[in-house]
């Protein structure tokens, strides 16, 4: 490098410029569009960032390059923000003339981590953990245990400390990863064996629904093991029979409707809403008043 | 109940944030919305059944790609706030309930629709964002962005004032109702919690590992039945199972 090509040493990022970056994280879906997903977003994570490591004229530029289609998982993408935060760092580091290869790998880095890191993080993130957090909770309002003593507001407090305990670690620690390993953060992410949680929370998931199921069905027991074995195979029948519909993309709100259309039927048909298996719903066995008999 | 609308509204707009601009801690989660709305209501145990019961039938509506899925914010907190309205001792609780959601899906509904064509607005923010980024102007990103979330606090307020005025005036209806349908409606809330275990079967239940829910089905079963494992207990056991399960698998990953 000859002495004309040498730049001055420019400032470095600080902890706070880290820390309002990452702060910043928590608003990148704000602007979520249709066009270019999360890029606003980005842009936005990197606007401290900028004006610390660039000249002031040189800024916008900079950021216009971060404007560009950009959609991943809102939290994996802590990860990819570290790295490019990282490169844009060592970018100004430079001479010019490798500055615009440094800003063709930083666009590489996104563009190729994006997908992935968009796939892992839906199906850890929407498609297991947060089912598992909710469906904990469920169970643990079906067992009455925190109602009689007016505990129930642990409830809603253990889901968000479950969810956002993981939430948190993974968006804090994937924010610092990316910084400290730059491009080679892709290596980093294996280590957290995400893809391992998944096979055992979806495992653990069907346990807390298999408790689900018996809650469901257990009220039932006091009236006899035969009603109760009854009951349990119309549940596991009508179960079937619903999940066959969403499987074949009925949706959830449709399928209510369909339900209670069901539901119905069941009591404008006098028969069937007189069998024991309909008629003692999921109330409890001693406490149960039958809807008709509360209206009088 | 409906006289607290503004209190509701604005306490269903702030947790309406969460779905996605700010921060996504999952307390715009029926779970969450509904004891908290039941809470204001006064009937905070009604609020926690349907907020489970929400939550578990629309266990898995992700947002993935470019699905904006059903606002359950809006869903749970209006179905609360007007379950709370109807439940009085002539009706049986599971039958408003069950009322109160069917008329509030449409309004989530609405509000999901209203979500899309601000998304589609956002676009032109995107444009002027950029056109202000190279003329270095980048303190307009920061008030870009807290111009959207105002926009969408409003949007939140207005869809949720909304859905309770539109479901104050669907009450009269459920007092219409002949016994008969009331009572479908009670045997619906049943079936919805049928509803709710497909939802989680068809989000997580494979080939693969549907013989483990059969044996985990069954075992539970003996642990109840015979040897009278029941209630918190039974929960706080299958918890515990879950975490090993789970650290297992962390533990195979890493050795491998």
């Amino acid at each position: 490098m000859t002495p004309e090509e040498k730049i001055p040493e420019l400032p470095r990022l600080t902890f706070l410029d880290l820390a309002s970056a990452f702060l910043r994280t928590l608003f990148l879906q704000a602007v979520w569009n249709f066009e270019r997903y999360l890029s606003f977003g980005f842009a936005l994570v990197l606007v401290p960032v900028l004006r610390r490591i660039y000249p002031r004229e040189e800024r916008g530029e900079a950021l216009s390059r971060h404007m560009e289609y950009f959609n991943t998982h809102p939290f994996m993408a802590s990860f990819i923000l570290g790295a490019v935060i990282r490169m844009e760092e060592e970018r100004q580091q430079l001479p010019k003339a490798k500055q615009k290869q440094k800003e063709e790998e930083i666009s590489a880095l996104k563009v190729g981590m994006m997908g992935p890191l968009a796939a892992i993080g839906d199906n850890f993130f929407w498609a297991t953990l947060r089912p598992y957090c909710g469906l904990m909770a469920v169970v643990l309002v079906m067992s009455q245990a925190f109602q009689p003593k007016g505990y129930a507001w642990i409830i809603p407090v253990l889901f968000l400390l479950v969810f956002n305990a993981t939430h948190l670690g993974i968006r804090l620690m994937g924010f610092l990863q990316g910084y400290r390993k730059g491009d080679q953060v892709v290596l980093a992410i294996r280590r957290y064996g995400l893809q391992e949680a998944i096979r055992g929370l979806k495992l653990a998931t069907l346990l807390l629904l298999s408790v689900l199921i018996v809650f469901v069905n257990l009220a039932d027991l006091e009236k006899g093991p035969s009603l109760f074995i009854l009951r349990l195979i119309f549940f596991t029948a009508i179960v079937g029979l619903f999940t066959f519909a969403l499987h074949r993309k009925i949706s959830p709100s449709q399928m209510f409707y369909a339900v209670v259309l069901f539901a119905l039927m069941l009591a404008f048909w006098p028969d069937l809403s007189a069998s024991p298996v309909i008629l003692s719903g999921h109330a409890p066995a001693d406490g149960f008043i039958h809807p008709l008999a509360m209206l009088k | 109940m409906m006289h607290d609308w503004f209190l509701l509204s604005l306490v269903l707009a702030l947790l309406s944030l969460d779905i996605s601009a700010v921060g996504q801690f999952m307390v715009a989660r029926p779970i969450v919305v509904g004891p908290v709305i039941g809470m204001l209501t006064g009937h905070f145990e009604l609020g926690l059944g349907m907020g489970a019961l929400i939550e578990l039938i629309w266990i898995g509506d992700v947002p993935v790609g470019a699905h904006l899925p059903l606002d359950l914010c809006v869903l749970s907190g209006v179905a609360v706030a007007f379950a709370s309205e109807l439940t009085t001792a002539k009706y049986p609780p599971e039958a408003a309930m069950t009322y109160a959601i069917g008329v509030a899906i449409p309004l989530a509904a609405l509000s999901t629709q209203v979500e899309i064509l601000l998304r589609k607005f956002h676009v032109r923010w995107v444009h002027f964002a950029q056109r202000m980024a190279l003329n270095n102007h980048l303190k307009t990103f920061e008030w870009i962005n807290l111009v959207v979330i105002l926009e969408l606090f409003l949007k939140g307020f207005l869809m949720a004032v909304l859905g309770l005025t539109l479901a104050h005036f669907s009450a009269g209806l459920f007092q219409m109702f002949p016994a008969k349908v009331i009572e479908g409606l009670y045997y619906a809330h049943w079936l919805l919690l049928a509803l709710g275990c497909s939802a989680v079967i068809d989000l997580v239940v494979e080939k693969k590992n549907f013989l483990f829910l059969v044996l985990s089905v069954a075992s539970i079963l003996c642990l109840a039945l015979i040897g009278q494992v029941q209630g918190i207990w039974l929960v706080t056991l299958v918890l515990m199972a879950g975490l090993i399960i789970t650290l297992f698998f962390l533990g195979k990953g890493e050795n491998a």
